[in-house]
């Protein structure tokens, strides 16, 4: 009874006291973590607490937008062969696991190899992996099967996700990394180490020490699960954490009201993402080209723009975006807004008006996510316009994500991605695309899509990258809309957040938060 | 002497119910496009991966034999591994329990007590401005959406006052045993608990009302009256007993409901609880704890229901069992 009261003194009384001298950063996220271990499964809970627990051999920060491909984490640098299939990293020295543990080359190839054996989702940015070499404790040489110019940037980008790697000395016995001790009490050689998981609440971590960049500013990092929008919103107004992330920010027509306020700073971000409408072309209509360049012309972007976007999105008249500048193609160009036009294409088409005044109809869909709610309300009205009758057709995000693989919609918003290499063109638009959601099928592209991923010569690819940006604005299977750029809100004094110029390279990926620092009088 | 085996045969009755809702929950989760090894495999995944997690979790298989392999397990009293987690459900579905039952518990009873208090005095002055006034608060009470009033009590009393924390159970970096744990817990019960049972209280307070109301006028109080029983004898011994009737069936049906009731409470204060188990495992479609928590859900409705024909019998001597 005597201990117990003791402890609830001290407890009291050293609280207070390391509060002042400590900096705890709370982290809102949307998810519970499903599990600690980041491998197996996508899980948007998780990939804020093990990508601070655990650490990557490259990574990819938002700085790619200022033309970096990839970032070493435990690889200090790697060389690269003449015929770009073999990759030797070299690996920072003083890396330790949690426990005390050197990290060693033999524990990426003991990831990495386990990763392709059970076929987790990082394995897709490895299958062109032919052997993972291990010369020394601080080497890791990867070969390749065929030259594949995609493989670092994103194997880096895919690193955010599920590609960290493991302690070989705990993992080994293990069955999976499903399975086990270390699964929800991770042990990793990030910047911070696992504390406690409060199930339904939050996952505690706190700096470490002896991290081999140096220990964090921030000396506890809490992730709390706030799935409500509105009461993170609030929270972040009552001062609870200084930092709201993108996927909470309310809507960008209200960015003027945090513009005005001296309390919060507004920080946009460019990405390598645009919105756009993809276009089923087995819908009877939409596998008319002349309907799909109708289309075009009928979006009203600029008026997408002021009535959604405040006028802060860049509207996407390329089949790029120019965070990936060095790649556009500036004269493939989707057409400007003219209703007139899309209506005169529309009767050379064969789909006149019919008595009711309508020429077909279609469905328009997208992801449950803010912006594609407002694009595709208003392009329903703009498509109505021109005579075609568009009705919204909504679900939840499963729901449409399962759909549009089935391609059971007409037209949805879509979430492009554009890099972090430009083989990304061959996922969203040749035939085998895993983002090819369009049934579009072209020989040419397909074609120089799988060649231009082998070329190392940059002018060579560049040309080739160009002509199937004029093939897809030739054939229109996909619109380009806007370019994405995220809005997040800190308070002041609070720096070094990833979405932040200043913590681009700093915060070891895009849910890191080791760049990041407090206020200096806290 | 026939109640325990009228008790019994209540008992054994839920178990061809449990096995029909089973099957009804098991061909709604089906009928719902989208599955799980989309989302563990996330966008744009490898699709000899999503085989292998069909394969793994049986999903390959066809759905009646999903179904029978569920009900074989069942029967063993094995609730089965979470899609997401692979952790036993039961454990799961155990560890969020008690956050649920603290905060719908205190609700239920606080909106109870004090809904049929202000309600039996409200009827014995009808039509007065009082009883307009609560009236007309009460009605508003219970058509309020309990999320928004939950947002509007959060921007109020923690964001503006700052009196209070505005979500979650317990302060992260506070106390984690003792009088301090008891007492954060508290603070931070005093939100969720407010919004939770506000609207519950607006529902017993027209109950109350209406049903003592209806008692105060029959003849035998008029009877009672007469004889010359002080006024709150009267109400107390006559009226309130014999207006409890209706008020234990919707307090029996709500009990039944505690476990399930609060998802939009707990979804807007971040409350550790069952409703926000079973919200999160809709949305990543973990069939296993979404089933599981509905077979234990529909237990407590079918118990509370049970105990409240117990009550009946008690309150009411002309209810035979």
């Amino acid at each position: 009874m005597k201990l117990r009261t003791t402890t609830i003194l001290a407890t009291a009384l050293a609280l207070p006291a390391a509060a002042l001298a400590d900096t705890t950063l709370i982290m809102p996220q949307q998810d519970e973590p499903r599990t600690l271990s980041p491998a197996p499964s996508s899980d948007t809970g998780g990939h804020g607490p093990t990508s601070n627990v655990y650490s990557h051999l490259v990574v990819m920060d938002w700085g790619i937008v200022e033309g970096v491909a990839a970032y070493g984490d435990l690889a200090d640098s790697w060389d690269v062969s003449e015929d770009a299939t073999t990759y030797t990293f070299h690996l920072n020295t003083d890396a330790r696991w949690h426990d005390g543990e050197d990290v060693t080359s033999e524990d990426v190839k003991f990831t990495y190899e386990r990763i392709m054996e059970e076929g987790y989702t990082f394995s897709s940015f490895l299958r062109d992996v032919k052997s993972i070499e291990t010369p020394d404790d601080d080497t890791v040489v990867i070969t390749l099967n065929q030259p594949n110019m995609a493989f670092l940037p994103m194997m880096a980008q895919g690193a955010q996700w599920t590609g960290k790697i493991y302690p070989q000395h705990l993992w080994a016995d293990q069955e999976g990394f499903d399975t086990g001790p270390y699964v929800n009490e991770p042990i990793g050689s990030g910047p911070f180490k696992f504390v406690r998981w409060d199930r339904g609440s939050a996952v505690v971590l706190e700096a470490n020490e002896d991290y081999f960049r140096g220990a964090p500013e921030v000396d506890t990092l809490i992730f709390r699960t706030i799935p409500d929008a509105n009461v993170a919103r609030a929270e972040f107004e009552a001062g609870q954490f200084p930092y709201l992330p993108f996927n909470y920010a309310p809507p960008l027509a209200e960015a003027p009201i945090f513009e005005a306020d001296p309390e919060i700073n507004v920080v946009y971000t460019p990405s390598h993402f645009s919105r756009d409408l993809q276009l089923n072309l087995n819908h009877e209509a939409l596998g008319n080209a002349q309907v799909r360049e109708a289309i075009a012309y009928a979006m009203d972007r600029e008026e997408m723009n002021r009535l959604a976007f405040n006028n802060s999105w860049t509207p996407g008249y390329y089949a790029g975006v120019s965070s990936l500048q060095k790649w556009i193609k500036e004269d493939a160009r989707f057409p400007e807004h003219n209703a007139e036009k899309a209506e005169e294409l529309l009767d050379e088409a064969g789909f006149p008006r019919g008595d009711d005044g309508w020429r077909f109809s279609v469905k328009v869909t997208g992801p449950n996510i803010s912006d594609c709610s407002a694009i595709t309300e208003i392009l329903v009205r703009q498509l109505r316009d021109v005579g075609i009758e568009a009705e919204l057709d909504r679900f939840d995000q499963s729901t449409w994500f399962s759909r549009i693989q089935e391609k059971q919609f007409d037209i949805s918003c879509y979430f492009g991605r554009y890099g972090p290499d430009p083989d990304a063109y061959r996922e969203h638009f040749s035939t085998e695309g895993a983002r090819n959601f369009m049934s579009y099928s072209d020989a040419e592209l397909d074609e120089l899509a799988a060649e231009a991923n082998t070329i190392s010569d940059e002018a060579t690819r560049k040309e080739m990258y160009d002509r199937i940006q004029e093939i897809v604005v030739r054939d229109m299977p996909y619109i380009n809309v806007f370019e994405e750029q995220k809005m997040s809100l800190v308070r002041p004094g609070w720096t070094g957040f990833a979405v932040m110029p200043d913590g681009f390279n700093k915060s070891i990926s895009w849910f890191g938060v080791y760049g990041v620092s407090g206020p200096e009088d806290e | 002497m026939r109640l325990p085996r009228y008790f019994l045969f209540r008992l054994l009755q839920m178990f061809p119910i449990a096995l029909f809702i089973v099957i009804i929950n098991f061909a709604l989760i089906h009928a719902a496009p989208g599955d799980v090894s989309i989302l563990l495999a996330g966008e744009g995944a490898d699709p000899e991966y999503m085989a292998q997690v069909r394969q793994n979790y049986g999903l390959d298989k066809p759905l009646y034999q999903q179904l029978g392999a569920y009900i074989g397990q069942l029967l063993q009293g094995d609730l089965g591994l979470s899609f997401r987690t692979r952790e036993p459900v039961i454990g799961i579905i155990a560890e969020r329990i008690p956050a649920t039952l603290l905060l719908a518990g205190t609700a239920l009873v606080l909106a109870s007590v004090a809904g049929v208090a202000i309600g039996a005095v409200m009827a014995r002055r009808p039509g007065s401005a009082l009883d307009t006034a609560v009236t007309t608060l009460s009605i508003s009470l219970f058509s309020i959406p309990v999320f928004w009033l939950g947002l509007m009590l959060i921007l109020l009393f923690a964001v503006t006052l700052k009196w209070l924390p505005s979500s979650g159970m317990a302060s992260i970096a506070g106390p984690r045993e003792g009088v301090g744990y008891v007492l954060d817990v508290a603070k931070h019960m005093i939100l969720p608990v407010a919004s939770l049972s506000a609207i519950w209280l607006g529902q017993y307070v027209r109950l109350a009302r209406a049903s003592v109301s209806e008692t105060l006028a029959e003849p035998y109080v008029t009877t009672a009256r007469a004889i010359g029983y002080p006024e709150r004898r009267v109400m107390t011994r006559f009226a309130l007993r014999n207006a409890m009737l209706p008020i234990v069936t919707v307090l029996g049906l709500e009990l039944g409901l505690l476990l399930s009731g609060a998802v939009l409470t707990e979804t807007v204060f971040s409350w550790p609880g069952l409703g926000r188990l079973i919200y999160e495992a809709i949305l990543s479609r973990d069939t296993p704890v979404i089933m599981g928590a509905f077979l234990i859900m529909s237990f407590t409705v079918m118990l509370a229901a049970l105990l409240t024909d117990l009550l009946y019998a008690a309150l009411d001597p002309r209810v035979r069992l």
